[in-house]
């Protein structure tokens, strides 16, 4: 069709979008891929050691023994641990009690340990205090061991975890599935808008519309395009992803690449419509890039949608970008198939035919 | 059959009217201008015309098709070239064309001898960006991207807005050559000079039409005898002109009910002026010189549309 031809000549035609269209997705995997990540390494440690006994070394070699501390500073007391921890260079300090050895050595009090956490960021303040409360659990209970009691007599559940999908809980695995469908939520919301508005800014969308062309084929002509340059895409971070990262591929790609498909049918249909609404580049940006952002972060790519507030998960029955970042994950972590997510598949459908159906109404050739 | 009839076609937007009850007819095969300053009204009538638009009253058909109802097959009809540039600037100028002509269904080859005046210009740039084209060869791609399905009608908004002087007399040059080939041209204009290559022409101000006639009858519309005073320093004469003890109208434009009015307005190296009845011409210059200003010149001169187009507009005031 020669508006397809058209349109796929101005994109060859522009250098800078090429570069984009093969620049962007890889950039993007191997920048956010690796450093989008709640690993936490080197936390840097302030410990006050008001004990200076063997055993209060031993607890802090286990610390820095394991990649995730680092004793970054040994303040002399209370007061310049707390400067520390306010300055920042400190993310957690650790005051270790003068009567530590000697609880430990079964005086009558058992020995407390007092830890501050800089909790500005939650999750990493969690996160660090996790792998520290393991950490002085693994040596308590040498501890206890040491003194000569029977492991028998303590009594308690045994868990050894293992981690099923993702078992060296590699968060690349996780956020890999996710950045691809950042990527191709930008190139259909953005690009595929910004396209139709900016023929509308220069004018020439009014030349089009005096001609006969019908408004499907002007449609189809302008979503086309950007379904094939999404899907290329996607096929580029992919491989990007295995060669780079050596993300297992554990489900079908067939069904892979056709959930992705209905999923950029639906952000095609909402750049469309948007498109319509706005009558400027600037105005488009503005609105799609609300959408975009919405879309991805309640969508569940960094926090559980599990542990979003009751409206958060309702709103998420209309976002596409929530159903493709948890069909992604489990079919290429978990290898899920066809049945497995059929219900997500077909919401997604639905949300795709909602919303390319609302645009095609909304888009008009005259006033 | 005539090419277009509106009949009282009111448009508005939101509490703008931008039309306000706009009958016409332009015949087939003829060269029909509307002229009016910026903002009277001509896009907004050009963009019903061509089927953009649904005006919010009246109704217009063109070649008997009405634009709302028929407008699938009046797209066929019509040959648009909007008042900006809206020609793709990233394809080059043949691309451009051959896009615009399978937009029609057509091709280049089968319709080329009807652009062949125009496109003969450009054509040894044809493989050049529309974008990098200068002002003149950009609207001679328009004319022939307007042209490439053989239209019945050709409708220019402000074709040669922006356009240096001898490519718009070029252009007039191309639409006579097109009207010969039977091309009714509806054209719109700021320029008064334009008017007179058209057959007829329309004098359109705030959303109305002021009169339509030939450029000639249009002229000798004119109520009054004119004359063309001119002096070296020219806003000093207008400024003595005004406040002559002949002229109380101290505005130019302003309402004015007194007779002596001499109407005073500034035109290119003159000042066209008229006189109030039993005044000589002599008396206007005898009036200068005890004003400060010896040694102006006083002609009768026949009046120019632009003359009529403001004498209409104090009238509609």
């Amino acid at each position: 069709m020669f508006l397809l031809r058209k349109e796929f000549r101005q994109i060859r035609r522009d250098k800078f979008m090429v570069r984009a269209i093969i620049g962007v997705p890889l950039l993007q995997m191997l920048i956010l891929v690796p450093a989008v990540t709640f690993e936490m390494k080197h936390i840097d440690l302030a410990v006050t050691d008001y004990d200076r006994s063997p055993a209060s070394r031993e607890l802090v070699s286990r610390l820095t023994g394991s990649s995730f501390f680092r004793v970054c500073a040994t303040p002399e007391n209370y007061n310049q641990a707390d400067d520390l921890l306010l300055a920042g260079d400190a993310d957690m300090v650790l005051i270790i009690p003068d009567d530590c050895s000697k609880g430990l050595a079964g005086a009558v009090n058992p020995p407390r340990l007092q830890v501050m956490v800089d909790a500005v960021n939650a999750t990493t303040a969690q996160l660090g205090w996790s792998y520290f409360a393991s950490i002085v659990r693994d040596y308590n209970r040498d501890v206890i061991m040491s003194t000569g009691a029977a492991p028998s007599s303590i009594p308690g559940i045994s868990v050894s975890p293992r981690f099923w999908y993702n078992p060296t809980l590699n968060y690349k695995y996780y956020m890999l599935p996710g950045i691809l469908v950042i990527l191709i939520t930008a190139i259909g919301l953005m690009m595929c808008g910004l396209n139709l508005v900016r023929e509308k800014e220069i004018g020439t969308s009014e030349q089009i519309n005096v001609t006969p062309v019908k408004k499907w084929e002007l449609i189809t002509s302008k979503v086309i395009p950007f379904f094939i340059i999404g899907l290329l895409d996607l096929s580029l971070g992919l491989t990007i992803g295995w060669i780079v990262f050596n993300i297992p591929f554990e489900g079908s790609l067939l069904l892979f690449f056709a959930c992705s498909a209905i999923f950029l049918v639906a952000v095609l249909g909402l750049a469309l419509f948007l498109s319509t609404l706005a009558s400027t580049m600037q105005q488009f940006l503005y609105v799609a890039f609300f959408f975009v952002m919405i879309f991805i972060l309640m969508s569940g790519i960094f926090t559980p949608t599990e542990s979003m507030p009751l409206w958060a998960q309702q709103f998420n029955w209309v976002n596409p970008v929530a159903y493709l970042m948890r069909i992604n994950r489990m079919v290429m972590l978990k290898g899920s198939g066809f049945n497995d997510i059929a219900r997500d598949m077909g919401m997604l459908a639905v949300l795709a035919f909602t919303f390319i159906t609302i645009a095609i109404i909304a888009y008009r050739k005259r006033a | 059959m005539a090419a277009v009839e509106a009949y009282n076609i009111t448009h508005r937007y939101g509490k703008v009217t931008a039309l306000d009850d706009v009958s016409f007819t332009v015949d087939d095969g003829e060269l029909f201008g509307f002229i009016g300053p910026d903002g009277a009204g001509k896009t907004t009538l050009f963009r019903i015309a061509v089927t953009l638009i649904i005006p919010s009253g009246g109704r217009m058909t063109l070649f008997g098709l009405n634009t709302v109802n028929n407008y699938r097959e009046l797209r066929n009809l019509i040959g648009y070239m909007p008042g900006k540039f809206s020609l793709y600037q990233d394809l080059s100028v043949e691309e451009n064309l051959n896009f615009y002509a399978t937009v029609f269904g057509t091709t280049l080859k089968e319709n080329y001898h009807l652009i062949e005046p125009i496109y003969k210009q450009i054509e040894p740039y044809k493989k050049r960006i529309a974008g990098k084209l200068s002002g003149g060869m950009k609207q001679k791609l328009a004319l022939s991207c307007a042209l490439i399905h053989k239209p019945k009608i050709l409708i220019l908004d402000e074709p040669t807005t922006g356009v240096d002087a001898v490519s718009r007399t070029e252009f007039w040059e191309m639409l006579s050559g097109l009207k010969h080939e039977g091309i009714t041209i509806v054209v719109s204009t700021p320029y008064m000079d334009e008017a007179l290559r058209c057959d007829r022409i329309a004098l359109i101000q705030s959303g109305k039409i002021l009169g339509i006639n030939t450029p000639d009858n249009i002229r000798r519309s004119y109520s009054q005898k004119l004359y063309a005073v001119r002096y070296p320093d020219k806003y000093k004469l207008l400024t003595s002109l005004r406040s002559l003890p002949l002229a109380p109208c101290p505005m130019p434009i302003a309402p004015c009910s007194e007779p002596y009015t001499l109407s005073p307005e500034p035109f290119g190296d003159s000042v066209h002026i008229t006189l109030p009845e039993g005044t000589k011409p002599e008396e206007i210059l005898k009036a200068l010189e005890t004003a400060g200003l010896p040694g102006a010149t006083i002609t009768e001169i026949v009046p120019g549309i632009e003359d009529v187009f403001l004498e209409l507009m104090k009238k509609d005031e």
